[in-house]
């Protein structure tokens, strides 16, 4: 592969194959901007079907049919209904989609989110919204939909005066088991983020990106548990056996002296660990470091930091676009999903897709780099690799933030 | 690391790999005679497509580097390890190159190289080679050997291997022989040297190369379809013998271990290389075993096997061991692990 020839980055920045084997690339119809949601579907009829988000307007989502991963076919593209909104995150479970709104400034309409019968992947029926909508709401920025019954999203409500306007997002449990009539069953935020919490508001970081909810990853292995990551507010498992009155049961959190953004947590269950990632926001990497951090979980209220996943040097990557941590594979619990505990994939942005053995918990060690060289048009002159998620068949799927759209991908280690 | 964070997905040798070099960087170990053309092999490699990404390591028994001269264009990055042979006095200097590459490689100083091929003096045995890389606290935790391929001139090769103990020991050890300057040698001499080499190393297939015209991924696919067969049983006139000890009943892993811990344990010395795949029992895929001299290999677990034949194969290269003392050796640790 050949350097991209507008890339702005010094000579010793160049595109890295490394135990990948790239089988496709497809820049979505010039729509190639995605975000971070990515759900495998087994269609009625037996297609593949890859369901997209997209990180900003004008598209909502994209489905591309990978059941063969090397001739990767969009199906479906729609659009939001207008510019200032963004549904960053889906989620499927058989033949139900759930679609996160976020719009981009408070009091805005459609805040929430939408759900979708997806049984003809060309035609997405919609089945029921959920409106989150408020004057202290942007709606909804990422939800978690595996069992088909709960949504659990990070969301603002009508009801929710945050203490600070960043904070405005929080846990909360929409009970989905009818669709076409989502409601409410639980809700928690971190104390002091809400007007009239007895409990003063949090410190704000230098780098401020709100004390609100990010990732809610509940699995059936501990369904009385959600992982939930709080940028700023850094990480907590709650308990939720009553979905009513979720309790904290654990708080974790590596900043300061970091610039917060914590951003998913996966549970690895039989090891007894726990990946807790971050997410760089700034661009030439003046965040750094963001990292994937590697828990040491037997102990669920106390978590012990025992390593992170290495990065290269960064100052070779300092100069356009964000590097650091992002999405990692979740191990979604969906026969679609490949469950590893020993592989933990990653995007960094224009550091790639980068793949770790966890054998050993306490070092781990790169095994595979996919960097690929900046696709046509990137704004940043880099990749910005966004988000990953692997099949069952073991194929990965990448996508780029800005324009790159998807790669599939086959891994070699 | 498994008693304290234990993983139904691990095997008893740690994560099953899809293949055996794993994640570790893939290196090609070219030998040959004095004027075998390893030099002209390499430098038409280097210019296909499929030699883009690699670094070279160089090592010439002598002051002046002609042959880093030649490559040096076209490598991502070319090591030079002068002035000595790389089986002897500059084996640190090629674990001491081989770290400084990978350094370099993670600071962004070398481009990001996917292989190395590693060009040894005409006079090197391979074997000190060899063992270099057989442990982590080596070279073992980074790299790999995919395949050592040996370089044998059509014209000279004969003559060389009928009076130089080194160019039989490349040919023994090699996974893979390419004959070269077979426009220059009558078919006569050239039918001979195969048969020759037959006779020396059965295991190895055999290629032709006229000024380096190779296919490019016979210098680095690795050579486990050669192996397969396991067909190895050669004698030699250095005491050397090859033979493959073959089992159709899964092996209890503890019994292998004991048996080639005695071995080592005498005559370690004389094991020249020791390559298997084993069916152990309780292990869903195979497990890939390598020993050189007194130091083995970690053994990895794969994901499946490389064949439809479940059988455990170990091929022994050896000095002056007989056949007959390693599989009642063998034969006798596994009946006394079973009471």
């Amino acid at each position: 592969m050949a350097a991209s020839d507008q890339s702005p980055i010094t000579k010793s920045y160049q595109p890295i194959t490394w135990n990948f084997k790239l089988l496709a690339n497809d820049m979505l119809g010039g729509f190639g901007g995605m975000g971070e949601g990515m759900s495998v579907q087994i269609a009625p009829d037996g297609r593949r079907i890859i369901w997209l988000a997209h990180e900003s307007a004008p598209k909502n989502f994209t489905a591309v049919d990978v059941s063969d991963p090397r001739k990767p076919k969009v199906v479906c593209q729609t659009d939001l209904p207008h510019a200032n909104m963004r549904s960053n995150s889906l989620e499927t479970c058989g033949n139900m989609m759930a679609v996160a709104y976020q719009t981009s400034k408070k009091d805005l309409q459609p805040a929430g989110f939408e759900l979708f019968d997806i049984s003809k992947p060309e035609n997405p029926k919609s089945i029921s919204f959920f409106d989150c909508s408020g004057p202290h709401s942007r709606g909804v920025h990422q939800l978690w939909f595996c069992d088909g019954e709960y949504v659990h999203c990070a969301s603002g409500s009508r009801d929710f005066t945050p203490t600070h306007p960043q904070d405005d997002q929080f846990y909360r449990c929409v009970d989905v088991r009818n669709p076409s009539k989502p409601v409410e069953v639980g809700r928690w935020w971190m104390p002091g983020t809400r007007q009239g919490d007895n409990v003063r508001p949090p410190t704000r970081h230098p780098i401020d990106k709100g004390f609100r909810a990010h990732n809610t990853n509940v699995y059936p292995q501990r369904g009385d548990r959600c992982y939930l990551a709080y940028i700023d507010g850094g990480m907590f498992v709650l308990d939720i056996s009553d979905k009513a009155n979720p309790k904290k049961v654990s708080q974790w959190t590596n900043s300061p002296p970091y610039t917060g953004f914590m951003h998913t947590i996966v549970p690895l269950f039989d090891r007894g660990l726990m990946l807790v990632t971050d997410e760089s926001t700034e661009n030439n990497a003046k965040d750094w470091p963001k990292l994937i951090w590697v828990l040491d979980a037997r102990d669920e209220s106390n978590l012990v930091p025992i390593s992170t996943c290495p990065l290269p040097d960064h100052t070779i990557y300092a100069q356009a676009g964000r590097f650091g941590a992002h999405n990692i594979h979740e191990n979604v619990p969906l026969p679609t999903a490949w469950q590893s505990d020993q592989i933990v994939l990653g995007t960094f942005f224009n550091g790639g897709l980068r793949a770790y053995d966890i054998s050993n918990p306490y070092q781990p060690k790169e095994v595979g780099i996919f960097q690929p060289p900046a696709p046509p048009g990137a704004p940043t002159g880099t990749i910005q690799m966004n988000d990953v998620f692997v099949d069952e068949r073991e194929i990965v799927y990448a996508v780029d933030r800005h324009i790159g759209g998807l790669y599939t991908l086959e891994m070699d280690f | 690391m498994l008693d304290l964070f234990p993983s139904r997905e691990a095997g008893p040798f740690g994560r099953r790999l899809k293949h055996e070099r794993g994640a570790k960087i893939p290196v090609t170990v070219v030998t040959g005679f004095l004027g075998s053309g390893k030099t002209t092999l390499l430098q038409r490699f280097l210019a296909s497509p499929e030699g883009q990404g690699t670094a070279v390591i160089i090592n010439e028994f002598g002051a002046v580097g002609i042959d880093d001269a030649l490559v040096r264009d076209s490598a991502e990055e070319t090591v030079l390890l002068g002035n000595g042979c790389v089986c002897c006095i500059t084996r640190t200097d090629l674990q001491a190159a081989l770290r400084r590459l990978v350094f370099d490689r993670e600071h962004g100083a070398v481009p990001p190289f996917r292989r190395i091929v590693i060009e040894t003096s005409g006079l090197a045995d391979p074997g000190p080679i060899l063992q270099t890389f057989s442990t982590d606290r080596a070279l073992g935790g980074e790299f790999h050997i995919d395949l050592v391929l040996t370089v044998v001139d059509a014209v000279n090769g004969e003559t060389a291997l009928e009076g130089a103990a080194e160019a039989r020991k490349q040919a023994i050890l090699a996974d893979r022989l390419v004959i070269s300057k077979t426009d220059l040698a009558d078919v006569a001499t050239v039918e001979r040297l195969t048969q020759r080499l037959q006779k020396l190393n059965p295991r190895a297939t055999i290629d032709i190369a006229v000024k380096g015209a190779l296919d490019p991924q016979r210098v680095i696919e690795p050579a486990a379809g050669e192996r397969s067969g396991f067909i190895a049983e050669a004698a030699h006139s250095d005491g050397i013998t090859s033979f493959v000890i073959e089992q159709d009943k899964p092996i209890e892993w503890l019994a292998f271990a004991r048996a080639m811990e005695t071995l080592i344990g005498l005559r370690g010395a004389d094991l020249l290389r020791v390559k298997g795949i084993l069916d152990v029992a309780g292990c869903r895929g195979p497990v890939v075993v390598q020993y050189v001299q007194h130091l083995a290999h970690p053994p990895v677990e794969l994901e499946s096997w490389p064949d439809q034949s479940r059988n455990s194969r170990v091929v022994f290269i050896t000095r002056n061991i007989a056949e007959g003392d390693v599989r009642t050796l063998f034969a006798t640790v596994q009946a006394l692990a079973k009471n």
